[in-house]
């Protein structure tokens, strides 16, 4: 197996020089972990998956888009693309989240750093691009939007990178989901609590009741931008990783405690059950994963609980995707292409309980709410893909009963001349109507 | 005319049922919310079933800023009395808490829930006289062929009357007046279908309330899971000691004999 840009065993080499810096490894998200804090979460059968889908020259238009695949098994297209839209050009599209109403999906993308807004309410069969955000920059000095984040009203957006030095020091923009910019917060680089923050940034996610924001960490847009083969060879690049996770007030805004956690940790998932209150997450460069929790006393703590296959091997664990009750934690590990499944009955001691090879390249991977369907896409970053036959590029859809994952359908993206299968939200078809006039609610007869 | 379509999933569907078929259920949502936000608020509140449940100390207020999330929507709604007026007239000049409801909400986490909320909350602000001269709280109907002013008039009666400070409650002349102010807002309102594909009596929605400061700029946005009684309560303060600070910096840039202006901000 090799990558585009460097042989896995110059990679190894290189890995084996790390000790606390980090590989960079894009990623993220499914129905369970999306903000669960905005109406219509889709409990039962989704019947769309959209793709945001990296544009390749000489595929196609070349654009970036978004792709809509039939999910619905009942339904006559089923596993077929339905629907496409071109943004045009290509800035390496990564991840989107919908607004708290779900009538809009914001997808970003790390280059360019422009925030597209598509219609998916009216008509998720046929998302329509109702606007575009180029303003991120200016406004705030940020760059390379990643994670979208419901709050009531706004959207919560971690970004990687900034637009003096296109290092990972950045930050925190908040914008009002008509797409005007409210607000933004730096991420510490001072010491919080006795730890120094180094200032970078990668997901966020909200556990309301605890009043409380976690966000992590990776690297900026000189090297997630970088070639990847280039980008390893440089000892000094490869310093700029990020090695904290930082607690927030959520409604002060302000940090309240900086956690030491090495290796790039990326994707944090909090569990969706109600008597919990801790998160976890997949370190991509040391292969483990970290749990934050909250002791008897009131603090928080972040400890490495598990390691994710061989680190030795070069894993990379990119994606995770949690069960809607916390019990369990799908994790897809790049390089060797394997969806693993890890038991969170005891979040303090996860234990990988199947494992197989889902691809040459696996990166997002997103669950239904009832756990019973499992979506699996290919690329990470237009320049960390592999090349050759291994660069496949896919939406792989599976039926998991507990004990196996068994393949649903498959759309090919480079077959059909889409791009680089990236990130994936569900939706589920309209049954309902808005209030109008001419739609008046019956009268009960007061 | 407005006409939005919208999914929801076979849970949700299923809880909405469920939450019709609990009749009666606001006399005890309401009790439950009063006896819920008129206890010690500062650490812990017990809570409904199902409801969220506060499990921090929440910061103290003037110690935190209020995003400026954007701008009051306008527009012309009817009063109590059925007076034509604008949105504005209750928007600005004091601090406002808005919702959106409809007077036929079962939902024990719905409308119910946000008056009987509202209502602990007006007893506390009530027993400030500070706070009470200085917030209100708007409640519009998203139902305006049903909810008529004379409706409004005898939903209100025990929750508005005698209270301590304004409580408006505002319809429409119809949903084509209502739908602009909805949108911008950004509140859905979605009538569910029944199994014959006819609109049913539930309008869906997401529960939230607007916390908008004196100049009309809406501060804080809070659906169910961000509904604490403490913290809203702490938000309300924190924008009366913002406007405070102003009127004191008004007063002293202001030349005696001058009337000062009322507070700013927003956008």
């Amino acid at each position: 197996m090799t990558t585009r840009h460097v042989s896995i065993r110059g990679f190894l080499a290189w890995l084996g020089l790390l000790t606390a810096a980090a590989i960079p490894i894009g990623a993220l998200a499914d129905e369970t972990c999306n903000s669960p804090y905005m109406t219509g979460l889709i409990k039962g059968q989704e019947d769309y998956v959209h793709v945001w889908t990296l544009g390749v020259e000489g595929w196609g238009d070349g654009s970036d888009k978004l792709v809509t695949v039939d999910a619905n098994p009942r339904s006559k297209t089923y596993g077929k693309v339905v629907h496409t839209v071109s943004v045009g050009g290509h800035g390496e599209a990564h991840h989107m989240g919908f607004t708290d109403d779900r009538r809009y999906l914001w997808a970003g993308r790390l280059d360019d750093s422009k925030i597209f807004v598509f219609d998916v309410g009216t008509d998720p069969s046929k998302p329509k691009l109702v606007k575009t955000l180029s303003d991120l920059p200016v406004r705030t000095g940020m760059a390379g939007p990643h994670t979208f984040y419901a709050l009531p009203g706004r959207m919560l957006v971690g970004n990687l990178s900034n637009n003096r030095d296109g290092g990972g020091v950045t930050g925190l923009a908040v914008y009002n989901n008509k797409g005007g910019f409210v607000h933004e917060y730096a991420m510490p680089t001072g010491a919080v609590n006795g730890v120094r923050g180094d200032g970078y940034g990668y997901d966020l996610a909200i556990d309301p009741r605890k009043n409380v924001l976690l966000t992590s960490s990776f690297t900026g847009r000189d090297n997630y931008l970088r070639d990847l083969g280039a980008l390893i060879k440089d000892e000094a690049a490869m310093k700029h990783f990020g090695n904290t996770m930082v607690l927030w007030d959520l409604k002060a805004m302000q940090p309240r405690q900086v956690f030491s956690v090495p290796g790039a940790p990326l994707e944090i998932r909090w569990s969706l059950n109600p008597n919990d209150h801790w998160a976890i997450t997949a370190t991509a460069l040391t292969s483990k994963l970290w749990l934050v929790r909250q002791d008897a006393s009131g603090a928080w703590h972040a400890k490495d609980v598990a390691t994710i296959g061989d680190p030795a091997k070069v894993p990379l664990p990119v994606d995770i995707s949690i069960r809607a009750d916390g019990k369990g934690l799908w994790v897809n590990t790049f390089m060797d292409g394997t969806t693993r499944y890890f038991d969170l009955s005891n979040p303090e001691a996860p234990r990988q309980t199947y494992a197989k090879q889902t691809g040459r390249q696996v990166n997002m991977i997103s669950q239904s709410w009832d756990g019973k369907r499992v979506y699996i896409t290919s690329s990470l970053l237009e320049h960390w893909d592999k090349a050759g036959a291994d660069n496949e590029q896919f939406l792989r859809a599976f039926n998991w009963d507990g004990k196996e994952l068994t393949a649903a359908f498959e759309v090919d993206f480079a077959k059909e001349k889409l791009g680089r299968a990236h990130h994936m939200k569900f939706t589920s078809r309209a049954v309902g109507v808005a209030a109008d006039d001419a739609t008046p609610i019956p009268s009960v007869g007061y | 005319m407005m006409r939005r379509r919208f999914r929801r999933s076979d849970t949700e569907a299923a809880a909405a049922r469920r939450g019709r078929r609990r009749g009666a259920v606001r006399t005890g949502v309401l009790a439950g919310a009063v006896l819920l936000c008129s206890g010690a608020l500062a650490a812990a509140d017990p809570g409904l079933p199902r409801a969220p449940q506060m499990q921090f100390v929440p910061p103290a207020a003037g110690t935190y800023a209020l995003q400026r999330i954007q701008a009051c929507p306008d527009g012309v709604l009817l009063d109590a009395s059925g007076r034509a007026r604008p949105l504005a007239d209750f928007t600005r000049g004091k601090i406002t808490l808005l919702t959106f409801f409809y007077t036929h909400c079962t939902d024990p986490l719905g409308c119910p829930f946000a008056v009987g909320l509202m209502s602990a909350l007006r007893d506390r602000i009530g027993a400030d006289p500070d706070l009470a001269g200085n917030v209100r709280f708007v409640s519009i109907s998203f139902d305006p062929a049903h909810d008529s002013p004379q409706r409004l008039r005898s939903y209100a009666r025990g929750l508005s009357a005698g209270a301590p400070f304004e409580w408006d409650f505002l319809t429409a002349s119809s949903m084509a007046r209502l739908a602009p102010v909805l949108d911008d807002f950004g509140q859905d309102v979605r009538i569910e279908l029944d199994s014959q594909g006819r609109p049913a009596r539930a309008i869906n929605h997401m529960l939230k309330l607007f916390l908008i400061d004196p100049a009309g700029t809406v501060r804080e946005i809070y659906a169910l899971d961000y509904l604490q009684p403490q913290v809203m309560l702490n938000d309300i303060r924190t924008l009366r000691l913002e406007a405070q600070g102003h009127e004191r910096h008004q007063a002293a840039s202001t030349p005696a004999g001058s009337s000062a202006a009322g507070p700013r901000g927003g956008r």
